[in-house]
């Protein structure tokens, strides 16, 4: 090897270290901008996720300081536990069905809402109301509506005949998740109505045009040019309502706390219960870690979906 | 010294508490610097001040006045100084399991009763057995105070109590035939007879009773558990919930929903506080309840003509359920004779008068119930004699996950979806998992 090759080898090393240093010496500042937030998102990200998978591996109640160290002993029980595929069931079954009504509800009232129909602008100001309520309150008057002695609901339904006697969804196991889901969509349905309507009012105008040319009525444009041309917005809205439908808290724990007899109860529901009411906090992040590689799982999707096409966003 | 009572706990939990700095200010032998650090007030009135961290929970408006007077008092008594904090109730057992483990601890607090072996577990706080004893201990309802022992020892001191008696609608009974002055409800028998004659005579649902996901539905059961002579764990700590008492008395509270039909509808919907509810606004004939019934149906102006008789009798005797906070004192405390002085002062008889009758909680004290002011009134007398029959709930780490397991057998149980003895059963199974481990 001669002396020539040598020092282009050494060259070829030192390049890319050159290289880096001068990038770092004219883009110092930027990284200094940004600091401040990859620390914050180190703490308030970063760090609790790396908090509770540590967890999982521990026996750790509440009320000791002392932490055990049993490795993988949480997830064998979680796994040999027939109640946690009760609980899978119970999460996917609210899930597809508060998503599947927010969805099409959302469509529904968006489609009309994009037509010139009276009183348009007070219809899309009302229809946000719901969205604009905290969720916990919303909870709350359903759940006074659909109380059996005092709510609207019971007595609707009897003055109408009915019913002839008062009947307590939230308190029918077999019912209560229904009950519950209500307020859920009601709550979550203006969210989807709105993205809707965004996405169909970017649909050029031409384009139906050239359908009812070619004699398309008005079933045949929605199909053939409203639903194609929106299929990116409904996958990226009904994905990311699945990712809040699946961590929501808040409407169930008011309405029923998982009850009656943990009918109502999902994987989050039941982490708060065991982590928080019981106390068993290595259980919790154990149930925790299994929750996020779900939602891991939903999250790829949607930046597969959201940067489809080289990376570029929709 | 101010009194902060409504200081937000984060400003007195965190960052260089006074007692640190008075530490660095004593260990640097800085005496000045101490002087100026603590500010105005009694911190700051000599260098030979020693200053006591009370940390108390939910002073509200009514009780604010008693707080600062009498701290001032004690201030001006002993000389010692109080760093006097209240925190909300809604974060209180994780504010204090927080500081116990960053080792900032206040010297005395109040906290429920139930917390006590949470915090003995953690080697928090000292038991009291030479102060509670003889004439202090004397002071005490005795079921009140046994309220505060753990494992055979006091680890608190009562500070404030609520009990139970059962409330039903005179008006209601009248309508059903019933006596409303004297209804004849002594034991459990005579009460589902008296509910089976309301359901049968009027519309109106006999018995509240609540059986939602919540922890207060077995606060509700526990005297039916009692008085049948069942008990959630034995004397050595062991789950019992399944004995043959047991059984029966779960058998008895649901068939009021499963075959005599006298309650509210839809149980397994209604916590404690839509029953309370429902009787305060003349909806149901009867309830289990504290004294702040009858207070909320006199303030709220509900109309509802109310009657209270002692908790029905069962086979095992009467019970009521007794909920105490409890004071207790820190063993990181470094002055403890300051916290027993402390302690001395607030339970002065008068002291406890005061406190009761401005907070409207239940005396803890025998003396302050027999004052007129309680033992005459027709609301609060009936409670202060309940206090012979008070019993808190077992004393139990995982009291919470314990409740939660009883919940489900009394939900499958009132459900009709299981017999007593199988819900029972099975709970048990799963309670000597969890007071095993």
């Amino acid at each position: 090897m001669s002396i020539l090759d040598d020092a282009s080898a050494a060259r070829r090393v030192r390049d890319p270290l050159d290289r880096m240093l001068q990038y770092l010496e004219r883009h110092w500042r930027v990284y200094a901008l940004i600091a401040p937030a990859i620390f914050f998102i180190l703490a308030v990200v970063a760090y609790p996720i790396f908090e509770t998978l540590r967890l999982s591996l521990y026996a750790a109640p509440r009320n000791s300081t002392v932490e055990v160290y049993v490795g993988l002993q949480n997830f064998r029980d979680i796994f040999a536990d027939p109640f946690f595929y009760q609980l899978l069931w119970q999460t996917a079954r609210w899930v597809v069905l508060a998503v599947v009504m927010k969805t099409v509800l959302g469509m529904l009232i968006a489609v009309h809402l994009n037509h010139d129909i009276t009183g348009r602008k007070f219809f899309r100001t009302a229809f946000l109301i719901p969205w604009g309520i905290p969720y916990a309150i919303s909870a709350v008057i359903f759940r006074w509506i659909e109380q059996p002695q005092y709510g609207y609901l019971n007595a609707i339904l009897l003055k109408a005949g009915l019913i002839d006697q008062q009947i307590g969804i939230l308190g029918d196991p077999s019912i209560a998740w229904l009950g519950a889901v209500v307020a859920d969509i009601w709550i979550g349905t203006p969210f989807m109505a709105i993205i809707f309507l965004a996405g169909l009012q970017s649909i050029p105008q031409e384009l139906y045009e050239a359908a009812a040319v070619d004699g398309a009525y008005r079933w045949q444009q929605f199909r053939y040019v409203t639903l194609p041309q929106m299929k990116s917005v409904i996958l990226i809205a009904t994905l990311l309502s699945t990712i809040w439908t699946f961590v929501g808290f808040d409407v169930i724990w008011t309405m029923t706390r998982g009850g009656p007899l943990d009918s109502t109860s999902t994987l989050v529901i039941w982490i708060y219960k065991t982590g928080f009411e019981n106390g068993n906090l290595g259980l919790a992040a154990a149930f925790s870690a299994i929750g996020f590689v779900i939602l891991l799982l939903f999250a790829v999707l949607y930046l597969k979906i959201y940067t489809r096409g080289d990376g570029e966003s929709l | 010294m101010m009194t902060d009572e409504d200081l937000p706990e984060s400003l007195s939990s965190t960052g260089f508490s006074r007692r640190d700095m008075m530490r660095a200010s004593v260990g640097a032998g800085g005496m000045m610097l101490l002087a100026g650090c603590t500010g105005g007030g009694g911190g700051g009135d000599g260098g030979d001040a020693q200053t006591l961290q009370f940390l108390t929970m939910g002073v509200g408006n009514n009780i604010q006045a008693f707080f600062e007077e009498n701290n001032a008092a004690f201030e001006e008594e002993t000389g010692y100084s109080l760093d006097f904090t209240s925190i909300t109730w809604d974060n209180a057992q994780s504010t204090l399991v927080t500081r116990v483990r960053g080792n900032e601890a206040p010297d005395v607090s109040r906290m429920p009763s139930r917390w006590l072996p949470q915090f003995k577990n953690l080697e928090a706080i000292d038991p009291l057995d030479d102060f509670m004893q003889g004439e202090f201990l004397d002071k005490f309802y005795p079921r009140v105070a046994e309220t505060t022992i753990v494992d055979g020892s006091y680890y608190g001191i009562p500070w404030a109590y609520s009990n139970k008696a059962l409330y039903y609608n005179k008006d209601l009974f009248e309508e059903a035939g019933l006596d409303p002055e004297n209804p004849g409800i002594d034991t459990w028998d005579d009460m589902l007879a008296a509910a089976q004659q309301v359901t049968e005579n009027t519309d109106t649902p006999a018995y509240g009773l609540p059986a939602a996901d919540r922890l207060t539905t077995v606060s509700q059961y526990l005297p039916y558990h009692w008085s049948h002579g069942a008990d959630i764990v034995d004397d050595s700590g062991a789950p019992v919930v399944n004995s043959a008492a047991g059984v029966e008395a779960l058998e008895f509270y649901s068939s009021m929903v499963t075959e005599h039909g006298v309650t509210q509808s839809s149980p397994l919907s209604s916590t404690r506080h839509d029953v309370r509810k429902l009787f305060e606004q003349g909806d149901v004939g009867m309830h289990i309840g504290h004294v702040y019934v009858g207070l909320n149906i006199q303030n709220d102006e509900t109309g509802t003509n109310y009657g209270i008789v002692q908790m029905p009798e069962g086979p095992g005797g009467r019970f009521c359920l007794a909920t105490t906070d409890s004071m207790v004192m820190y063993s990181t405390a470094e002055n403890k004779d300051a916290v027993r002085e402390l302690l001395r002062f607030y339970y002065d008889t008068e002291r406890r008068f005061q406190y009761s009758r401005d907070k409207g909680f239940m005396p803890v004290v025998k003396e302050v119930g027999d004052r007129s002011y309680f033992s005459d009134d027709p609301l609060w007398a009936p409670f202060v004699e309940a206090s012979q029959y008070a019993r808190s709930r077992p004393k139990l780490e995982n009291l919470n996950e314990v409740t939660n397991r009883m919940v489900r057998a009394i939900q499958e149980t009132v459900s009709g979806q299981n017999t007593a003895a199988d819900a029972l059963d099975a709970a048990q199974a799963d309670l000597e998992e969890m007071i095993e481990a």
